[in-house]
């Protein structure tokens, strides 16, 4: 009964427009009505939910995106991967996903790759011919990458939701073969379909522009030095890296690129509050759902259902794929990491998955959910970029979504793309 | 027979700890001693918050009993505060007489007053420093280290006392710390030092037993004055004897860790004169033990035998 | 009671933009917090002891802050699939449903926090040397500013303001139009696909990333 209220109210809320945060508060006060408990509890979990220095790498992460959208260093890294990669068939869809492996090197998330990269890249598609669906697909699609390769903010979220004791320099260093195999895979996929449409390539600038662009480029590539360089080598750790990353972008917007007056700079600060404040009032409304999932006993009742369904660790990581993807098709990125890390960790760990490699698998599944109406915030922006809908995008997305699954396979049946880089720094 | 109360109790060590099955073992025989009318649920790894939040929910009765150190009660009860002061205890068997004699009754008395009622004490073990740089054989041997402190003003100050550099860190970032150099070292007892593998990072752990935190049972007052005169009895008891179990599995996780940090290639420096150690934490104990009952509940424990 | 509640709504819209320039402020001051902390480990070799928990409660502060003007200009992350099934009409009660039930939960935020805040005030935060009292006052201020702002929104749409909202795809998020223009039927604005209707057409600043950007980040 108290699970019927939890999740029924949760759903009824959700329906009727209720922000998700919200949802999640209220479900979980109704139940502790129900369950007779003093409904201090509900808040006091929402508060120490979000107090913790940990989650201040989101805010700072999203800061220093904010910062690098507005101050030039973007748009200078989107014009680098062109120089590069435009001349490959599907040309600026190639560049569409290389810019992502370099925005994504600076920022840990998704949609700020999707609204960058995106912003700067659908009108230059659009403009040599490209379907604008195309456009779209690569843009959002390639915008998973942002949360493999480091920085990841939702990679601390992960680590703090699994109790604290995993090494986030390890989990971020865990992500970057499994991202580049992303890329990798969704670059055949935007070739395949730029063949198929006949899509023209960008002709190659030569290596004495490309010089040029990865000299104006320079600053933003080596931020992606210090942050992971300072957090291997031990100048900062790894929350403190986003800190590092703000302070970086801001010298270089103000004293280098000289791109950043006043006004850009307080719209940088106003964005980062309004969309930290609410990934955040999720995380922590998702920590006392969280708690009363503990307190119902869901997870344990869970791995006991998974380890009567079967004991093969195969089957099981299927399986909990598919609930993962599943769910992120209904929900965000944070709230999930956050409710499902504790139900689902103990049981891949049970079956012998190594939680750093869970960690990997976990992102790169709700990283998909992103991209998957009906809520995918990433989609939503891709399209709001592109100025489309969302059924014209998914008519075309299914070669980049199956790219992304592909991945996904892989990187869950083969641990070693995940664990056998963490294991070289050890 | 079917559980007719449930009690709901809180740790924020895993499964196997010897803390939870402390608490498991006195569930059993509640469990047992009641014909299966009372039963403990254990809820481990901090599935329902961390110490200080399942403390507070303990106090407001959302959750029934919760296991904690005494260095988390400090705010709260700031007779536990005394506890905190490195080098009180001489040993563990020191600690383990004065936590079950009059002093023990008088600091649990001081709970109530809290919504607490205190059931057992168990063993947390000692904390020792280690570090990757050298082996600690004296005072001088800290001198500059970075050592990874709780965020408590306490640990902070000693660590100055002694000369070593205190950096408050998150647990989870200790590892790569030390591993990279942004610390030095850290301090914790055996288990912790071996599970959390920092043994692989810091190797030279010296034995000092600079902090004996005891740790406790608590029952929320709500739930407690619930239970009828013959089950408080028999909640209390089972709590006594699973102290006694509870520190007999502590005393085998210990040595079952020291084997393995060794075999990890730990060096472990045993011998070393705690004196020094003890005389530099002077200014600390005037600093945090400054009210007359404060010194006078530092002199009955340095005087319990 | 139109007047009244644009004189209102032009005291709440100050409200928001102070909190949201406090919220910007706390933003900054965490900045610089944390990073004199990693400054100070190498110039001086030692920790700054106050500058992690002060930054941790800066965050509280700014994240409820931004959380309540978040409820005043409708950018929280919400659900749209239930509303599209259901007749147009129902659409203002369904809103005004939520709305009550954010400001319940600004109560219970503000009531729970204050008994959080009493049982915890003995007690001194580690490292600040002040109450802890202060570590439940972003809970109880966040909650008073909910109340505040979802019980305007249930008076705007009653007297047939316009409310923002999660995809309505306007320039809310910077609160141009509080209490001034925007009015006309709340229902027929909500209904609008936020996808069909040309969000920079009326958008002066008519930057694709400077709007995309903000509304980006819900999600991850
Ligand atoms: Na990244
Ligand atoms: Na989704």
């Amino acid at each position: 009964m108290e699970l019927w209220i939890l999740f029924g109210s949760f759903v009824a809320l959700l329906l009727i427009g209720t922000p998700v945060a919200f949802c999640l508060g209220v479900a979980s006060f109704l139940t502790v009505l129900y369950l007779g408990l003093p409904p201090v509890v509900v808040f006091q979990r929402l508060n120490s939910g979000i107090s913790v220095f940990a989650l201040m790498a989101i805010p700072f992460f999203i800061f220093a995106g904010d910062l690098m959208v507005r101050g030039d260093i973007a748009r200078r890294l989107v014009a680098l991967a062109g120089a590069m990669i435009g001349h490959v068939r599907g040309g600026l869809g190639q560049v569409n996903i290389v810019a992502s492996l370099m925005f994504g090197g600076v920022s840990g998330s998704a949609a700020a790759d999707a609204s960058a990269v995106g912003g700067l890249m659908v009108p230059q598609m659009k403009e040599r011919g490209y379907d604008v669906d195309y456009a779209v697909n690569i843009t959002v699609v390639s915008s998973i990458i942002a949360l493999m390769v480091p920085p990841s903010h939702n990679m601390i979220i992960y680590s703090i939701a699994a109790g604290g004791r995993l090494s986030i320099a390890d989990l971020f260093t865990a992500g970057i073969i499994p991202g580049l195999l992303l890329a990798f895979m969704l670059m055949i996929a935007a070739w395949w379909v730029a063949r198929k449409k006949g899509y023209p390539t960008e002709p190659f600038p030569g290596l004495r522009m490309l010089g040029t662009l990865a000299v104006a480029a320079l600053p933003g590539l080596i931020l992606i030095a210090i942050i992971f360089g300072g957090v291997r080598s031990g100048w900062f750790t790894a929350s403190e890296s986003s800190n590092v990353a703000v302070v970086y972008a801001l010298l270089v917007t103000t004293l280098v690129y000289r791109s950043l007056p006043w006004s850009e700079f307080v719209e940088a600060t106003k964005g980062a509050v309004r969309t930290t404040a609410m990934v955040l009032l999720v995380i922590g409304t998702a920590a006392c759902f969280g708690w009363l999932l503990a307190y119902l006993r869901v997870p344990t009742q869970l791995v006991e259902i998974l380890q009567n369904v079967s004991d093969n660790p195969i089957v099981i990581l299927l399986l909990m794929n598919i609930i993962l993807l599943i769910l992120g098709t209904f929900m965000d990125m944070s709230p999930l990491i956050v409710i499902t890390t504790p139900i689902f960790l103990p049981v891949a760990v049970a079956f012998g998955v190594d939680p750093v490699h869970f960690g990997v698998i976990l992102i790169l599944n709700l990283g998909i959910g992103l991209c998957t109406p009906p809520v995918g915030a990433v989609l939503f922006v891709g399209c709001a970029v592109g100025r489309i809908s969302i059924w014209q995008a998914m008519r075309t997305i299914w070669p980049f979504y199956g790219a992304a699954f592909a991945t996904l396979m892989l990187v869950t049946y083969v641990p070693a793309l995940s664990l056998w880089l963490p294991s070289m720094f050890r | 027979a079917a559980c007719e109360i449930t009690l709901r109790s809180s740790d924020t060590h895993p499964d196997g700890y010897p803390t939870v099955e402390g608490v498991k073992a006195m569930a059993e025989e509640v469990l047992e001693r009641t014909d299966g009318r009372i039963c403990i649920e254990v809820f481990p790894s901090s599935q329902l918050g961390e110490e200080r939040d399942t403390i507070e929910q303990t106090q407001f009765g959302v959750i029934d009993l919760v296991r904690a150190s005494f260095g988390t009660f400090n705010d709260i009860v700031p007779v536990t505060q005394t506890f905190s002061l490195p080098y009180l205890f001489r040993n563990v068997d020191h600690m383990h007489a004065v936590m079950d004699g009059p002093i023990g009754e008088e600091i649990g008395a001081a709970f109530e007053e809290r919504d607490l009622v205190v059931l057992a004490y168990y063993d947390g073990g000692a904390r020792s420093f280690y570090n990757s740089q050298r082996p600690i054989n004296s005072i001088e041997d800290l001198a500059g280290l970075k050592i990874r402190v709780i965020q408590n003003d306490v640990f902070v100050d000693m660590m100055d006392a002694l000369g070593a550099v205190a950096t408050p860190m998150p647990y989870g970032e200790v590892y790569s710390g030390i591993q990279t150099g942004v610390i030095d070292g850290a301090e914790n007892n055996y288990p912790s030092y071996d599970s959390s593998g920092h043994a692989e990072v810091a190797p030279y752990f010296t034995l000092d037993e600079h902090l004996m935190v005891p740790e406790l049972v608590a029952m929320s007052k709500t739930s407690w004055d619930a239970l009828s005169p013959e089950d408080q009895e028999v909640v209390r008891d089972s709590a006594r004897n699973s102290s006694t179990t509870q520190r007999q599995l502590w005393a085998e996780a210990e040595a079952a860790s020291e084997e393995a940090v060794i075999a990890a290639g730990a060096e472990i420096v045993r011998e070393i004169d705690k004196q020094p150690f003890i005389d530099a934490m002077a200014p600390v104990y005037e600093k945090y033990a400054t009210s007359p009952e404060a010194q006078d509940l530092v002199e009955r424990i340095r005087a319990t035998e | 009671m139109r007047e009244g509640l644009i004189r209102f709504a032009t005291m709440t819209g100050a409200v928001a933009q102070a909190a949201l320039w406090l919220a910007g402020t706390g933003l900054v001051l965490m900045t610089v917090f944390v990073f004199a902390q990693v400054f100070y480990r190498y110039a001086i070799g030692s920790s700054l002891f106050w500058a992690e928990p002060a930054a941790v409660m800066l965050m509280g502060w700014f994240i409820f802050l931004g959380a309540a003007v978040g409820v005043k200009e409708g950018y929280h992350l919400s659900f749209d699939v239930g509303l599209m099934v259901v007749p147009e009409s129902w659409r203002p009660w369904f809103h005004s449903f939520s709305d009550v039930v954010v400001t319940g939960f600004g109560f219970g935020m503000a009531w729970f926090g204050w008994q959080l805040a009493a049982r915890a005030s003995t007690g001194v935060v580690p490292g600040l040397g002040i109450s802890r009292l202060w570590d439940f006052a972003p809970l109880i201020g966040g909650g008073v500013l909910l109340m505040l702002f979802s019980v305007e929104r249930i008076l705007r749409r009653a007297a047939g303001l316009r409310t923002m909202r999660f995809g309505d795809n306007d320039d809310a998020i910077d609160g141009e139009i509080d209490g001034l223009a925007g009015a006309g039927s709340a229902a027929a604005l909500m209904a609008a696909d936020p996808r069909t209707t040309d969000p920079h057409a009326t958008d002066p600043r008519a930057d694709r990333t400077t709007t995309a950007a903000p509304r980006a980040r819900k999600g991850d």
